[in-house]
């Protein structure tokens, strides 16, 4: 506040007005492209791929689909390959081939209904073992893919006989270090986070926040789980320390009233872990730190350790829209570039400046 | 249309009434005011009043705003109502530069990237490879229960949270409390609490045997990154496993020289070093992993590299602030060891005096307990009072077979002196005993009524307060002349110093010292070991000027005793006084040159005082006392009383031999160095200075015998070396000093019978040969005239200044350079070494002479242990160039006999071409002289031997 330069700041390079509605952007990996994913009016689904050039967005390349395209991700393909996987309001999970028009290289129908959420490991060198992807419906399921496996799920996480089933909207993938290891967070509209331990095949952890869960992201996917940042409706974030879990408290948490509306996003900095943005429901980013304390866990009077959880800092905000911002991607290559698009229709490119020196 | 669909989460409003009304709130009007708001703490208050002004409802005053937000910031900068939306920058809000700046990064990274994403694509795919590789499907279809066992929990949960909730219940709901009530409720589980060590499970190598190039450097770079990230939340191990998987797919020096400071942390010093040092292969000069060695090094206590990293690292970067502080806290920590240091030396040192000491006095004592059952009391207490003197500190006092006390001990045998070392080891034996048997001795003494116990003993067995009641004995101990009061607070200063309450001890020698001069007491010596103990004690209390003092007068008293010199030299020492630290412990080496905390204390303070003089460092030292040879029996002169003197003259005695022999050797080097400079007359009365202490040293006679013949007296020098004959009867030199002695003194029989006997021990003494020549002349003439008419010629004495400073090594010298070699060779080692010094400086005529000089016939047996291709192809050298020409027959002898050497054959298939070319010239050049002794068949079959 009192030396405005010193700070990271949020700098709009350029945005782009489009004739139809995004829910997803994303950096194509080792590349200045950017693929964005949304529906026409008239009901169908539009991929496009754009590229920077000289301060503007350069259309390369444009699909439409039967669907509209709710989600997608990079993280489950070689870097050679960059196959983009893709969740549409089908429920079907499609990967393509980006280069090669026409037919995706996997279809699946997953689920049901609209796929909210997609998110993949284990590609472009980011965790350890298989590549998978996994999927989060309208259905209340949640399903891990493998691409290896046509038909059929790894891992299918659905509400038993009986129970309710709740509206997943988001999933994230984590704790990916070695070959064996890895965890699946989700987020439903009732508030329930819920971390799915694909190893033993169980329900590790759950807690409620109160509030739809519209986004929840592991600082890292290839490292022993260390933070996750989940977002609600009602515009607090929670910060988990995913380090050391107690018995009956779990892993302890930080909370923060960041905006005046949903969040609708929160992405870590692939070059910083401690560091991430929020998109919020005015169309505002929020640019946060987070900040260990000095011991990260303690033990409580059983003597069992319990985590303590560190500090957030807003390093900056900035307001690029009046409509919801509903994606978010930093640029994997590129540090301190980032695409969002909002409901707008447009699309930005945005560059945060000074982030190595926080 | 189909966004409704998709507009998950439901799109909302933002909360109604997020300011909250002026009126709800009810600030007053009264306070939205300068004064108030400058005086007002309450920070949830304040954001209150912002809330108002910012509102306007009560009007815009926007400096009162500021105003406002400005404490506000002061009392709580993280306070949400300073949070202001600002609009989303703008190139234009950035300065020209710095956005032209960021413009061209992300110009040339659109260039890369388009660049490696086209390179990319032409890389062919290994998807058959990558898949090979994988691990398995996790499954099919495998189901996740979506809640944990406990249905109860999930019923609840379920009832009580439903959505969607109203957004005033958002507003109200304190989510922590919220926790805590479900943290509350949730059922208690036995598991145990999980915690994720970072650095668990993490494979420390990746295999990217698979992965192209650029893969690899991505992946490298992401590792390194993930390491990064570790270390910014201290996981070091962590860290220091993601480095290792950067390295191992892609070694790079970032990743080296962050994970050894990864290490430096882990304080895994070895590891960091290594890390350091692979850094600096890759790129010689790199400043970080100087720095970063230079601080593991400071870690691991190796200062002086630490400091030679730290300076290449400032040479470069003079302004680097880290290398800068820690250079100086790494010499402040020098600083502050050196004492630390000298105090451990010191130790050593006290120890080692101690331990002299305390030898002595026991042998003392032992040699005086034969007397003890006839010697009435008193007697047999002076007996024991020595011991109580020595036992000064002997806190420190470890059995001798400790490593620290060999070292000092030996300095004291290394100029041959047997006896000394026997002795030396007598002494520690013992010491040793008599320590083993304490109780035995104290129980002995305790026989003997008032006899007093062992000191060092008792305060072993038990460990006295001060003051102790329980040891009276002890306690009441006399010392020397010291009346009991004064003698029983001296012993119980020892036993506190023994006990490490200087302070104390301080106390009771001071008691001590006053009650002595208030008696008016004649008896310098024991005020002196008041003194010097009192000055031990200032010295481990740090109080450096009081020990100096204490010293100076202990000095005074008695001049050069070795612990107040010691001692204040220590002292001059840690007040950084380093002149005069010098001068006392030079002045402790002449007493005691074996002193090793003296000897190592002197060359650091040699460095320090040239770094800080420079070359002419000496002239600015004030003049360092010669020690006189009384210095030691000084004591002897102290006034005698009766019961005194046995016990005094047997530690004398043992004083001065000790000393006598560190003074013998400081004397006779003294000596050679005069020699070396010409001043005979100097060199003559360090010569007799040191016979005084050893009269029974040959090589010091000759020395002096040289001296008088320099100075033409002759006499003398004929009596000296008469004398040396006397100790060693074949000693060259003395025969040959004499000779020329007997030549000075014209009685040129003798000296001609000397000169014989020189060279029938050596004939290749040219000087003797010639000498002898002249003599012979001389003789005749003056056999011829009957008196000596003719002018006395100079005497030529022609021998090196290097050769008077060994004059007992001679004996086994290997040859050297163009000297004469001793040719007396005895033994094959003897041989073999002599040979083999010939051979390192390829001296042929040197290993000719040796050949001249050795029965062909001992010749197999002086190489049986030398014999190899190297020394064959010598010998033959040596034979071929120096000998054939002036003896063939010898050299026909050696081969003849050379062949029958123990593994000569052996060695001769190993010949290298070379050598053996040798071979052949030397017997194609045999062949060619002609020679009464043997033919040229004869060279034949002697070739056909060796070829």
């Amino acid at each position: 506040m009192s030396s405005p330069l010193d700070k990271p700041q949020i700098i709009s390079h350029f945005q782009k007005s489009l004739n139809y509605t995004v829910f997803d952007s994303k950096w194509i990996p080792c590349s200045a492209k950017f693929v964005c994913l949304g529906n026409y009016a008239r009901g169908t689904g539009v991929m496009q791929i754009y590229e920077v050039q000289q301060g503007e967005a350069q259309l390369i390349k444009e699909q439409e689909f039967p669907k509209p395209i709710k989600c997608g991700t990079f993280g489950a393909t070689s870097l050679q390959q960059r196959h983009l996987a893709t969740g549409d309001f089908g429920g079907n999970l499609n990967i393509w081939n980006l280069e090669v028009s026409g037919t995706p290289v996997f279809s699946v129908k997953a689920h049901k209904e609209i796929i909210n959420s997609i998110d993949g490991v284990g590609g472009l060198g980011i965790g350890d073992g298989a590549p998978e992807i996994v999927t989060g419906s309208r259905d209340g399921t949640v399903k891990v893919w493998d691409t290896r496996q046509k038909d059929s799920p790894v891992a299918n996480m659905e509400p038993g006989e009986g129970e309710t089933k709740r509206d997943c909207w988001t999933v994230a993938l984590g704790h990916a270090f070695n070959d064996q290891d890895r965890c699946v967070c989700a987020g439903y509209d009732n508030g329930d986070i819920k971390l799915f331990d694909l190893r033993n095949m169980s329900l590790r952890w759950e807690t409620n926040i109160k509030n739809g869960v519209c986004c929840v992201e592991f600082d890292r996917k290839d490292i022993n789980m260390n933070k996750l940042v989940a977002t609600s409706l009602e515009g607090k974030f929670h910060v988990f320390d995913m380090r050391t879990q107690h018995p009956t408290k779990g892993f302890s948490s930080v909370s923060e009233k960041a905006h005046k509306s949903t969040i609708w996003q929160v992405k870590h900095l692939p070059q910083n872990r401690d560091i991430f943005m929020t998109t919020g429901g005015a169309g505002n980013l929020n640019l946060w730190k987070y900040e260990y304390p000095s011991q990260r866990s303690k033990t409580d009077s059983d003597d069992l350790a319990v985590g303590v959880a560190g500090s957030v800092t807003l390093l900056q905000n900035a307001t690029v829209s009046t409509q919801p911002i509903a994606s978010l991607d930093w640029s994997p290559d590129k540090k301190g570039l980032c695409v969002c698009s909002g409901f707008d229709q447009t699309v930005r490119v945005l560059i945060v400046t000074k982030l190595s020196q926080v | 249309m189909s966004r409704t669909e998709a507009s998950f989460p439901p799109h909302h409003l933002p909360p109604p009434h997020h300011h909250p009304l002026p009126q709800d709130c009810s600030v007053p009007v009264e306070h939205l005011d300068y004064d108030y708001i400058g005086k007002c703490k309450d920070v949830k208050y304040l954001e209150k009043i912002c809330t108002v002004l910012r509102s306007g409802d009560e009007g815009i005053y926007p400096r009162l705003i500021m105003f406002c937000e400005d404490h506000l910031e002061k009392l709580d900068p993280r306070s949400l109502a300073l949070r202001k939306e600002k609009p989303v920058s703008t190139a234009a809000c950035l300065p020209n530069d710095e956005w032209s700046h960021i413009a061209d990064e992300l110009k040339t990274w659109q260039e890369e990237t388009k660049a490696s994403e086209t390179s990319l694509k032409q890389q062919s795919m290994f998807d058959a490879l990558v898949f090979e590789n994988m691990p398995p499907i996790r499954g099919s279809n495998c189901s996740v229960p979506l809640c944990q066992t406990s249905v109860k929990k999930e019923k609840r949960t379920l009832s009580r949270h439903t959505l969607p909730r109203d957004y005033r219940q958002w507003d109200k709901f304190d989510v922590e409390k919220e926790f805590e009530k479900i943290d509350r409720n949730v059922d208690k589980h036995d598991a145990p609490a999980i915690i994720h060590q970072g650095h668990a499970n993490i494979k420390t190598k990746v295999d990217a045997s698979l992965l192209t190039q650029q893969e690899k450097l991505l992946l490298a770079h992401r590792e390194k990154e993930k390491g990064n990230e570790a270390f910014r939340a201290k996981d070091y191990e962590e860290a220091v496993a993601y480095y290792s998987r950067s390295l191992s797919i892609q070694p790079a020096v970032a990743a080296y020289n962050n994970r050894a400071q990864a290490q430096i942390h882990l304080q895994s010093w070895h590891n960091a070093t290594r890390d350091c040092e692979r850094v600096l292969e890759l790129e010689p000069g790199n400043m970080k992993a100087l720095l970063r060695r230079g601080t593991v090094h400071n870690h691991m206590g190796n200062f002086q590299m630490a400091v030679e990293d730290l300076r290449v690292v400032l040479r470069e970067e003079p302004q680097n602030a880290a290398a800068t502080k820690l250079l100086l806290e790494i010499e402040k920590r020098m600083k502050e060891r050196e004492p630390e240091q000298r105090r451990r030396g010191k130790q050593i040192l006290i120890q080692e005096v101690e331990e002299e000491d305390d030898n002595v006095n026991t042998r003392a004592k032992e040699t005086a307990r034969p007397v003890e059952p006839s010697q009435p009391v008193g007697g047999e207490e002076s007996s024991a009072a020595p011991v109580e003197r020595g036992d000064m500190g002997n806190t420190q006092k470890k059995p001798h077979s400790r490593g620290d006390g060999g070292p000092h001990s030996e300095p004291n045998n290394s100029h041959g002196h047997r006896r000394g070392k026997g002795a030396s080891a007598d002494k520690y034996r013992v010491t040793q005993e008599s320590k083993e048997k304490v109780a035995n001795g104290s129980g002995k003494r305790g026989s003997t009524a008032s006899a007093p116990a062992d000191p060092s003993s008792s305060s072993r067995k038990e460990p006295p307060v001060g003051g102790h009641a329980g040891e009276p004995a002890s306690l009441d101990a006399p010392c020397g002349a010291l009346p009991p009061p004064l003698s029983r607070l001296k012993n119980e200063g020892n036993l506190l110093f023994k006990n490490g309450q200087f302070s104390d001890a301080l106390e009771k020698y001071s008691q001590a010292i006053q009650g002595f001069t208030d008696s008016g007491m004649d008896s310098p010596e024991d005020l002196c070991i008041l003194y010097s103990n009192r000055a031990a004690c200032y010295l481990k209390d740090g109080n450096c000027q009081e020990c100096i003092q204490d010293c100076t007068r202990a000095l005074e008293l008695q001049p050069f005793s070795l612990k107040p010199l010691l001692r204040r030299a220590t002292a001059y020492d840690s007040l950084e006084r380093y002149r005069k630290a010098y001068v006392d412990y030079k002045t402790v080496l002449q007493i005691d040159i074996s002193v090793q905390a003296a000897n190592d204390s002197v060359s650091r303070i040699t460095r320090q005082l040239i770094e800080e003089d420079g070359p002419e460092w000496r002239e600015k030292l004030p003049e360092i006392p010669l020690v006189p040879l009384s210095a030691q029996q000084h004591r002897r002169e102290g006034p005698p009383s009766v019961e005194l003197l046995q016990a005094r003259a047997e530690k004398a005695a043992r004083d001065a031999e000790r000393t006598a022999e560190v003074r013998f050797t400081a004397v006779k080097q003294e000596g050679n160095d005069f020699v070396k400079k010409g001043q005979y007359q100097d060199a003559l009365g360090k010569y007799t200075e040191g016979l005084q202490l050893k009269p029974e040293e040959c090589a010091v006679y000759t020395n002096r015998a040289l001296c008088y013949l320099k100075l033409e007296r002759f006499t003398e020098a004929k009596q000296d070396c008469d004398a040396a004959l006397k100790v060693d009867p074949t000693n060259k030199k003395a025969f040959y000093r004499r000779a020329l002695a007997n030549r000075g003194l014209k009685d040129y029989v003798a000296c001609s019978s000397d000169l014989q006997q020189v060279l029938q021990q050596d004939p290749n003494v040219q000087e003797a040969e010639k000498e002898l020549e002249e003599v012979t002349v001389l003789l005749r003439q003056s056999l011829a005239n009957v008196s000596p008419a003719k002018p006395r010629t100079t005497v030529p004495i022609t021998e090196v200044a290097g050769d008077e400073e060994t004059p007992g090594a001679a004996q086994s010298e290997s040859p050297r350079g163009e000297e004469p070699i001793n040719l007396q060779l005895t033994n094959a080692y003897e041989y073999g070494q002599a040979l083999n010094a010939a051979r390192c400086s390829g001296n042929t005529a040197a290993c000719a002479a040796l050949l001249a000089s050795t029965p062909p016939e001992r010749l197999p047996h002086f190489l049986s242990t030398q014999l190899d291709g190297n020394t064959i192809s010598f010998i033959m050298q040596a034979l071929d160039s120096h000998l054939l020409e002036k003896d063939p027959h010898l050299v026909y002898q050696h081969l003849h006999h050379l062949h029958t050497t123990h593994r000569f054959s052996v060695v001769l298939m190993l010949l290298e071409k070379d050598e053996r070319r040798h071979m052949t010239q030397l017997f194609e050049h045999m062949s060619a002289v002609q020679s009464a002794e043997f033919t040229e068949n004869d060279v034949q079959n002697l070739a056909n031997k060796y070829i």
